[in-house]
């Protein structure tokens, strides 16, 4: 068995003063595809931003480790770079910067992280626009602001797009579905599927199983009240889909 | 001695003033100088004004002077006028422009000598200074199609620079006009007083179906005081577009009035201010809708860094005599430091009932969502903020043209904004 790719052991998060993951633990490997999903104010979000690094998080125990390096001890930008991608739930619109801009932007970052050199701009086109045909975004869009007037559909195929250009190592994919038509939902499974490989991991945070129609994940985890009640395959999903959560939260409570 | 009697004594010792010189003077004595108290005045640095050793121009350069500065590359098809110190150091270009016809100067302005409110005792008061002391007041006219740049430069880095410009474009008839504000280079260096003050006064008139696009690049760089006040008054079917790029100074005021006289006119206002250390941009853009149909859009973005103040006043009305007037304003506001201070105000004041008004004014810090969105895309924090900030002022600097001067004014904001990334990106 290769060695984690991700390592989060008894991580406890507040938030303003507020416990909201009170012990989290969580093992994936490379070329794993885990899939996190739990009731509203579980935590899913807030762990998908504690591990991007975004400030506002106050880590009160527990480690995490990705690639055998202290996760917790980076900053955003440089886990980036070391290959974990965040896939917004909401994705933001920046006026004034390009698409294009950005994405060639982070990509050299994470070249040059790497130690290599920044992409050809021609070899750079040929690439992303590749890349578009597969998540179906017109070329159009390129040259607009990030996110910049998309439709709901287009932000979440823009975020993927963007993980399938930096080839990350992991990525956290924070609700992507949600707001998708069914048509939608399958362009972005597809992307997803495209990033698989042995080298690499995803961990799916999501509501509902039906994205897991389209990416098979390997493991499935319950997130509720902060902390992992269940883990299981993805007979597990499958189950939730049809009783929901409540007879977890029960048997959860039981035993607590 | 106060500003206003030392300005006063220096114009007395002028020797045999031309009667338009006369008349501003007048209208200074009568009104007096702007103070802070007074509403659109509040947030202009007056004070520094109180610190100008003197008014008037020093020894007036000499006619056809090879210019102090590298000047910029020639913008292709573009009519050149120097200013040197406001003394216009080379006109042979204008004889070669069948569209642009110099007029003469005393007559023009003597017809113009009847001030309005606004250039007397209003907000356009600071351009009398310009009117009593620009060495060479220049008249145009143009008819047909034409474009042309001027620049306005420094011998010194203690020259006072003042130029009076009045430009009639004739029905029908379209102009282009760049007007570099370029300072001089020893100022960069010193920080410290004595300051160059550069005052000018622009009257505009737009004839029917007449069309202006006007870009002014402001780069003056070290401790100067600036004061540009512009008059537009628009026939019907008129069009005037400016676009104005503020990127220097120690501490400058623009004031701005835009009279949509006839039908149909319209005014597009582009302004953006860069300001840092202690410096200080004020703007006051009005507009007057007069007529039916008439349309304005004010778009200004400012970014105050360090201890620097930014202020711009969008000021516009609508009289009961323009129904059907369009009107939009946005404004937004960067605050880049820990004591620096940015104020917007919008306003509009609306006699017409039949009207459609947008307006909006933000102002705040980099917004911290969109900044983790670019770092967990890996991008350095210094980066992250260059493309936020120059997200703000792109739409200003977009609507810039042609692109050499767009790029001109983009390498003026990076240097003001000392945007090492933006910088390099330009190179």
């Amino acid at each position: 068995m290769s060695a984690p790719l991700l390592q989060v052991d008894g991580l406890r998060v507040s938030v303003a003063g507020t416990p909201v993951l009170h012990g989290v633990s969580l093992t994936v490997r490379a070329g794993e595809v885990h899939a996190i999903m739990g009731p509203n104010g579980s935590g899913k979000s807030t762990l998908a931003h504690v591990l991007a690094g975004r400030s506002g998080y106050a880590v009160t125990a527990g480690s995490v480790r990705f690639d055998g390096v202290d996760l917790l001890a980076m900053a955003p930008e440089e886990r980036a770079r070391a290959g974990l991608f965040l896939g917004f739930q909401y994705p933001v619109e920046i006026p004034g910067v390009n698409n294009a801009y950005l994405l060639k932007a982070a990509l050299n970052a994470r070249r040059r992280a790497r130690g290599e050199s920044e992409i050809d701009a021609f070899d750079f086109l040929n690439m992303v626009r590749a890349k578009m045909r597969v998540m179906q975004i017109d070329e159009a869009l390129l040259t607009r602001g990030v996110n910049e007037g998309f439709s709901g559909g287009e932000k979440k195929r823009n975020e993927i797009l963007q993980m399938l250009v930096l080839e990350p190592r992991l990525a956290l994919l924070d609700e992507t579905d949600s707001g998708l038509d069914i048509d939608a939902l399958k362009v972005v499974g597809r992307g997803i599927n495209t990033l698989r490989s042995p080298e690499r991991a995803v961990v799916l945070v999501t509501h509902y199983q039906r994205l897991l129609d389209h990416v098979v994940p390997d493991q499935v985890h319950v997130l509720a009240r902060g902390r992992i009640i269940k883990s299981g395959d993805r007979e597990l999903a499958l189950e939730l889909e049809r009783r929901g959560y409540d007879w977890l939260l029960e048997a959860a409570a039981a035993v607590a | 001695m106060s500003a206003l009697e030392r300005l006063l004594g220096e114009f007395a010792a002028l020797g045999a003033p031309a009667g338009a010189q006369r008349a501003a003077a007048a209208a200074l004595r009568a009104n007096g100088l702007p103070t802070r108290r007074d509403e659109n005045w509040h947030y202009a640095d007056l004070r520094a004004l109180e610190g100008v050793a003197q008014f008037r121009s020093a020894a007036p350069a000499h006619r056809d002077a090879t210019p102090p500065l590298p000047l910029p590359e020639p913008l292709e098809g573009y009519t050149r006028l120097v200013y040197v110190d406001g003394v216009l150091s080379d006109t042979r270009s204008l004889q070669n422009s069948p569209t642009l016809t110099r007029l003469p100067v005393e007559s023009a302005l003597a017809a113009q000598a009847a001030a309005t409110d606004y250039e007397s005792s209003g907000d356009g008061r600071m351009g009398l200074i310009a009117r009593m002391f620009a060495p060479d007041p220049l008249a145009l006219q143009v008819t047909g199609s034409a474009a042309l740049e001027i620049l306005h430069l420094a011998s010194s880095a203690a020259a006072n620079c003042h130029s009076h410009v009045s430009i009639d474009i004739a029905a029908g008839a379209h102009l282009t006009l760049v007007e570099r504000q370029l300072g001089h280079p020893a100022a960069a260096a010193d920080s410290q007083p004595p300051a160059t003050l550069y005052c000018s006064s622009l009257e505009l008139r737009l004839g029917a179906g007449a069309q202006l696009r006007h870009t002014r690049l402001q780069q003056a760089t070290g401790h100067s005081l600036r004061f540009n006040t512009l008059a537009a008054d628009l026939a019907a079917d008129a069009s005037y577009v400016l676009c104005q790029v503020a990127a220097g100074d120690g501490s400058e005021r623009n004031t701005a009035l835009t009279r949509l006289q006839g039908r149909a006119a319209c005014v597009r206002t582009h302004a953006l201010a860069a300001a840092r250390g202690t410096q200080a941009a004020d703007s006051q853009f009005t507009v007057v809708h007069e007529a039916p149909g008439t349309r304005s859009e004010q778009v200004f973005r400012g970014i105050a860094s360090d201890r620097a103040h930014v202020s711009c006043s969008a000021d516009v009305r609508a009289e009961a005599s323009a129904p059907g007037a369009r009107v939009q304003q946005t404004l937004r506001g960067l605050i880049d430091g820990h004591g620096a201070v940015v104020n917007l105000r919008p306003r509009l004041t609306i006699n017409t009932d039949d009207i459609q008004a947008q307006h909006g004014a933000t102002t705040g810090r980099l917004d911290e969502d969109l900044l983790y969105y670019l770092l967990a895309r890996g991008l350095e924090p210094a980066t992250a903020r260059s493309l936020l900030k120059w997200a703000l002022l792109g739409e200003v600097l977009a609507a810039i043209e042609p692109p050499a001067l767009r790029r001109a004014a983009e390498r003026a904001a990076a240097a003001q904004l000392r945007d090492a990334t933006a910088t390099e990106l330009l190179q």
